[in-house]
């Protein structure tokens, strides 16, 4: 991160659905900027509404929603504002690509392999069949596909789960997007899989220099990818920062709860830390600070008022009254206090969750 | 203003409560709060169990079944519709004394082929009959013949597609069985059984669902593979639940929405049906009218007496329209996904 | 596909086959009383005021039919004695010693001995249903081969097989001492090359139709004969309707055979200006199914495209009306429409086969309920699909919805789609039966229900027999054309689940 591009700059977006009658925001005022080349992840539990931000910046909303407040500048255009496929043309799958979480039926099951990422590459760029063909195979051959050209006219239910997955990674990056949003890439792999994907995801990151925005409620796989960490919950961006500060230096309750509640932090013989409650439901109006109701330290104002984003250093950033200098003092929970020591124990490397970066 | 707020405010669980209310009415806090907010910087207390709440209405399956089909004025009227036009069929014939096997006007050519008028609200037939009284009796029939005989065909279907269903080594046998039955022609069966049973209500109602059975129970068959196998019913057999358990609470509720479904379009088809068998000459027998039989016979009126033809096949459309209407609405209403 | 699947497929369609025939004998001959085959007999009618020969001809009727073995004296002691022995004029008499021999031989093997008017005797037996089963498949196919005829009024008929032409020119592999001459032979006529050595026997077409074979009864074209001059191998020229390549034996030609024929193969087909029933039915069926393919498909894509829109909600409304009017009503609306607006035919009669504005009702009628079927499914595999994750991930990759519909979730949609075409190929062979009877078209719909009205038993299960099997054929068709489209499936690994 030594320049700091702004490539894509979300302001004070507001997504609603409307379901039957009622409307509910999924989405409440999310400001985001991304910066050129970085690995930006956000993490949160199940709709906290991390895919339905994300998916703004391609226009894959659902069709009965919409984003009803905000901008998004990218390159000088605004993505809120385009409507038809057509004002897609060039961005989407182009220039910002997504990778979904399940590879097995993220393929047309009745189209070969290599139709399908060929079909992209005639999509975007102005080349003959015969060079499509070619660069397909080169970009299944990169994604790590063993005879790939034997490989081209075969159909997805001949390949395994992880092959797909690199499949589905090479038809998103076939273009040379600028962002890749990789949407729980790993969530319906193996563990085993899983690291390879990452491993994937990052080796072509490096070669290829695309941003990434990492879609995720596995903490683990945060700390192995991720620059800075946005973490969201009901609806909201409510701290991010970098990958350190989130991890050392949380701030929010509920990051608190949700690193508390990492399965490697557990102690033999001890239940494991949960988090009480269920995430609030986006058809209310939510007063004050949306965790309060589960936050066991909640001060009375979250009930009330919602809080603005704290500065805590010129990358990090919360959005909890506790930083408030009127709020009383408290001590992140014991379980992450020495978080730093217990990681370095855990991986016996310098503090670094990061995976061998050759 | 302390007590305004400590009130309303510092109940924490206000979003359960609040819930269901227009939002914009609920008083917005945020500006009175201004004030005050330095003596709100103190812990909350924090009650485990209120958070676990889940912020969502009660939801009862029936009530919402319910609540979703009178949610519509249309679904009302058409119901209405339904009831009344039963009601009127089933009612209307015990005052008419008409009597199939009697001509009492044959005799009487002023009386034939006579448009509607208020004298003869439906017109007359070719025997100076009341077609009003036709019609009715017919209707009454022939909803006691397709009503009856959907009923057996779900029964038996259902009940034979559920275990079909869930049993492998029955499903192999079943299979040829409906291949076999499926390849039989109908009309065979049922010319052959109504020259063995006779002509009447039993027998017809017998020919319709002889065969008639395996079609639904095939269909329930397939659902119930769908639904079978899915990841809860797995988990389910996991935990030890018996079949009959499993059928009845975990597939069969699943399968209502589907059934009505198939029912909306079972009875008209057997309405359909039985104009089908009364064409062929296979229908109630001459005692009783019924639709089927008042429309084949019409059908060469179309052009000369037109009455005689539309009414019967009006009547008859409406009958089976509104039938279809109101059972996929009633399948759109016990389809839980449409509950909200 | 593996071999061995597609074998026991086979034969488990051939068993079930079997079985559909088994019960329908069972059905025809033991839940009918055998004495209404002869209500619509004229012949057996003018046999009112002669009881002996009344009786006679409905024991020679059910011999014919397969219900049982009918003996009667005079058969007894013609075999005994020769046709033209004097002996046998004595020996039918009541009282004779033949006739006490007769009585006690036919007794003793289970046959019930009666006697007519006359007092003379006659035995029949009833045929045990297995046994006619067996009967009815062991003829079922026929192999012609020059050993085929024999004929005592023709000991020096040669027996040979031999290449040559047809009088209209054809190549033709030509027999004698087989049944049919032309054993296969060329024309100008689909599918141009024909053959006569296997050929399926299905009975004889009796009470309607009598004396014809029942397949040739839907198969032959009908109407008024279509004659041209033709030169017969004798060198006699007459207008005739004669189809040379149908030419089979016959036992007893007369004058104007011989004045025809070299030989003995007398026996011929007329061409007539009519396709026969099935043609008939078959052509309004294609006509019908194209039709309703290219408009249902459309429409079922066009209302999962505008789902809950103003097409979807026509769309709807015709389902609808399709499903709650009976075909009666409509198909007569139907026609009244037609008639009155384009002042096209009310029946099939007016202008033939010939004339195309003969078959655009019948066939628009038809194809009116296919059309809402197939608009309704088309519509749920496509709203289906649209809902499926690929089709996320196409979106994502850039595709337009345009793209995304006919690279994608057309082809997929069409899946089941086209696993049902041979099953609609073969509904139309079996004709419609409301639709050609308001348009008096000669087809195959009305077969089925005069067949049973009429008690013309061996009809009726040579159709249940034909339709079973192309019905059978069918579904088989469809799952190899399955395999073909879907890349997923293979016939061996479908077995288990059917």
């Amino acid at each position: 991160m030594a320049e700091k591009n702004i490539i894509l700059s979300a302001k004070d977006i507001e997504v609603k659905f409307r379901v039957r009658k009622n409307y509910l925001t999924a989405i409440r005022n999310v400001s985001l900027d991304l910066y050129e080349g970085e690995t930006f992840a956000i993490v949160g539990e199940s709709g906290s509404g991390k895919s339905v931000f994300t998916k703004t910046f391609t226009g894959m909303l659902e069709s009965n929603g919409r984003v009803t407040n905000g901008s998004i500048m990218f390159h000088d255009v605004d993505l809120v504002q385009l409507k038809s496929d057509k004002d897609w043309e060039g961005i989407r799958g182009a220039k910002i690509s997504t990778v979904f979480q399940d590879p097995m039926t993220s393929l047309n099951p009745i189209k070969t392999i290599g139709s399908q990422i060929v079909e992209v590459i005639e999509k975007h760029q102005k080349i003959s069949k015969q060079e499509a063909k070619e660069q397909a195979i080169s970009m299944m051959a990169r994604v790590g596909i063993p005879n790939a050209a034997d490989r081209f006219d075969e159909y997805p239910f001949q390949y395994s789960g992880g092959m797909r997955q690199r499949i589905v990674i090479a038809i998103a990056l076939s273009c040379h997007p600028e962002i890749l949003i990789c949407d729980e890439p790993t969530t319906a792999l193996d563990v085993t899989i899983q690291a390879q994907i990452i491993k994937l995801i990052k080796d072509l990151q490096k070669e290829l220099g695309f941003t990434t925005i990492y879609i995720t409620h596995d903490l683990g796989v945060v700390a192995k990818v991720a620059d800075r960490v946005g973490v969201m919950y009901g609806g909201q961006i409510i701290e991010y920062g970098t990958v350190e500060e989130i991890f050392y230096d949380p701030k929010h309750p509920y990051t608190w709860a949700l690193l508390s509640s990492l399965p490697q932090l557990g102690v033999k013989g001890e239940d494991l830390y949960y988090i009480n409650g269920t995430p609030p439901s986006l058809f209310n109006r939510i007063i004050g600070d949306s965790f309060a109701p589960r936050n066991p330290h909640a001060l009375k104002i979250d009930f009330a008022k919602e809080p603005p984003f704290f500065r805590v250093s010129d990358t990090h950033y919360a959005k909890t009254w506790l930083l408030d200098p009127r709020a009383p003092s408290l001590e992140k929970p014991e379980v992450i206090q020495d978080l730093h020591e217990k990681i370095e124990k855990m991986t016996g490397k310098g503090g670094a969750f990061y995976v061998d970066e050759q | 203003m302390i007590n305004f707020l400590k009130k309303h405010m510092f109940d924490k669980y206000r979003l359960d409560k609040d819930f269901g209310k227009n939002p914009e009415e609920t008083v917005s806090p945020e500006e009175e709060v201004a004030v005050n907010e330095d003596e709100l910087f103190c812990q909350a207390e924090f009650d485990e169990k209120k958070s676990e709440i889940i912020a969502a209405p009660r939801y009862s399956y029936w009530k919402s079944v319910w609540k979703t089909f009178v949610g519509s004025k249309m679904n009302i009227a058409v119901s209405i519709l339904v009831i009344f036009i039963v009601a009127f069929s089933f009612i209307y014939p015990s005052f008419s004394n008409y009597d199939p096997m009697d001509a009492p006007y044959i005799n009487d050519a002023s009386r034939k082929y006579l448009a509607p008028s208020a004298e003869h609200i439906f017109g007359t037939d070719d025997i100076g009959n009341e077609v009003f009284d036709v019609v009715w009796e017919g209707a009454r029939n022939s909803l006691i013949v397709s009503l009856a005989a959907t009923a057996i065909d779900m029964i038996v279907g259902i009940i034979v597609g559920a275990i079909w269903g869930f049993s492998k080594k029955m499903d192999k046998w079943m299979i040829e069985i409906y291949n076999v039955i499926s390849n039989v022609p109908f009309l065979l069966i049922a010319m052959i059984l109504s020259y063995i049973l006779g002509n009447g209500f039993g027998p017809l109602i017998f020919t319709m669902t002889v065969t008639d059975w395996i079609f639904v129970a095939y269909f329930i068959r397939t659902q119930v593979m769908i639904i079978r196998d899915r990841e809860y019913n797995l988990a389910s057999k996991c935990l030890g639940t018996s079949t009959w358990t499993m059928v009845t609470k975990n597939i069969l509720p699943y399968l209502i929405s589907v059934i009505m479904t198939y029912i909306s379009r079972q009875v008209p088809a057997l309405i359909s049906y039985e104009v089908f068998l009364s064409y062929m000459g296979l229908g109630l027998g001459m005692q009783y009218a019924s639709l089927g039989r008042t429309i084949s016979n019409y059908t060469s009126y179309m052009r000369g007496y037109p009455h005689l033809f539309w009414i019967p096949v009006s009547i008859l459309a409406i009958i089976s329209i509104s039938l279809y209407i109101v059972g996929q609405k009633l399948a759109d209403a016990a389809d839980p996904r449409t509950h909200r | 596909m593996k071999k061995g699947y597609v074998l026991s497929r086979l034969l488990r369609s051939l068993i079930s086959l079997l079985i559909i025939i088994v019960i329908v004998f069972i059905l025809l001959f033991t839940l009918i009383p055998r004495d209404n085959i002869f209500f619509d007999d004229p012949t057996f009618r003018k046999l009112g005021g002669k009881p002996d020969e009344k009786t006679n001809y409905i024991y020679t009727t059910w011999e014919k039919l397969g219900y049982l073995d009918y003996v009667t004296i005079s058969d007894y002691c013609v075999a005994l004695y020769g046709q033209a022995d004097p002996r046998v004029e004595a020996a039918i008499e009541p009282g004779s010693v033949e006739s006490v021999q007769f009585r006690e031989e036919y007794e003793k093997n289970g046959y019930t001995v009666a006697e007519f008017t006359n007092k003379k005797l006659y035995a029949f037996k009833d045929i045990p249903i297995a046994k006619r089963l067996l009967t009815w498949f062991g003829n079922l196919i026929q192999i012609d081969t020059p050993w085929a005829v024999q004929d005592p009024n023709n000991p020096d008929l040669e027996r040979y097989i031999k290449f040559g032409t047809t009088p209209t020119g054809g190549l033709a592999l030509i027999g004698s001492g087989t049944v049919h001459k032309y054993l296969i032979y060329t024309d100008s006529i689909f599918p141009f090359i024909h053959q006569n050595i296997i050929t399926l026997n299905l009975g004889k077409s009796y009470p309607t139709f009598q004396g014809f074979e029942v397949l040739d009864v839907i198969f032959q074209s009908q109407g008024e004969e279509v004659k041209r001059e033709v030169t017969f191998e004798t060198g006699y020229t007459a207008e005739s309707a004669i189809i040379f390549g149908t030419l089979t034996y016959k036992y007893n030609p007369d004058v104007m055979d011989r004045n025809k024929f070299v030989d003995n193969y007398a026996n011929y087909q007329t061409r007539k200006n009519q396709p026969s029933m099935v043609g008939t039915s078959f052509i309004m069926g294609i006509i019908a199914m194209v039709l309703s393919y290219l408009v249902g498909l459309p429409m079922g894509v066009a209302m999962a495209k505008n789902k809950d829109k103003l097409v979807d909600k026509l769309g709807m409304i015709y389902i609808i009306f399709i499903i709650a009017v009976p075909s009666l009503a409509y198909i007569y609306l139907f026609r009244y429409i037609g008639t009155a607006l384009f002042a096209l035919p009310s029946v099939f009669t007016v202008y033939g086969s010939g004339d195309i504005r003969s078959w655009i009702l019948p066939a628009i009628s038809l194809a009116l309920p296919s059309i809402s079927g197939l608009m309704l499914w088309m519509r749920r595999y496509v709203v289906d699909q649209m809902n499926s994750d690929y089709v996320k991930f196409a979106k994502a990759k850039g595709l337009n919805k345009n793209e995304i519909f006919s690279k994608h979730i057309f082809k997929n949609a069409i899946i089941p789609i086209a696993h049902g075409i041979p099953t609609s190929l073969a509904v139309c062979i079996t004709g419609a039966i409301i639709t050609e009877a308001v348009y008096s078209v000669g087809g195959m719909g009305k077969m089925l229900p005069d067949s049973i009205n009429k008690y013309n038993n061996s009809m009726i299960v040579a159709l249940v027999f034909m339709f079973a099997g192309i019905s059978v054929l069918a579904v088989f068709i469809g799952d190899i054309i399955l395999t073909k489209v879907d890349p997923r499936i293979s016939l061996s690994e479908k077995a288990g689940r059917s």
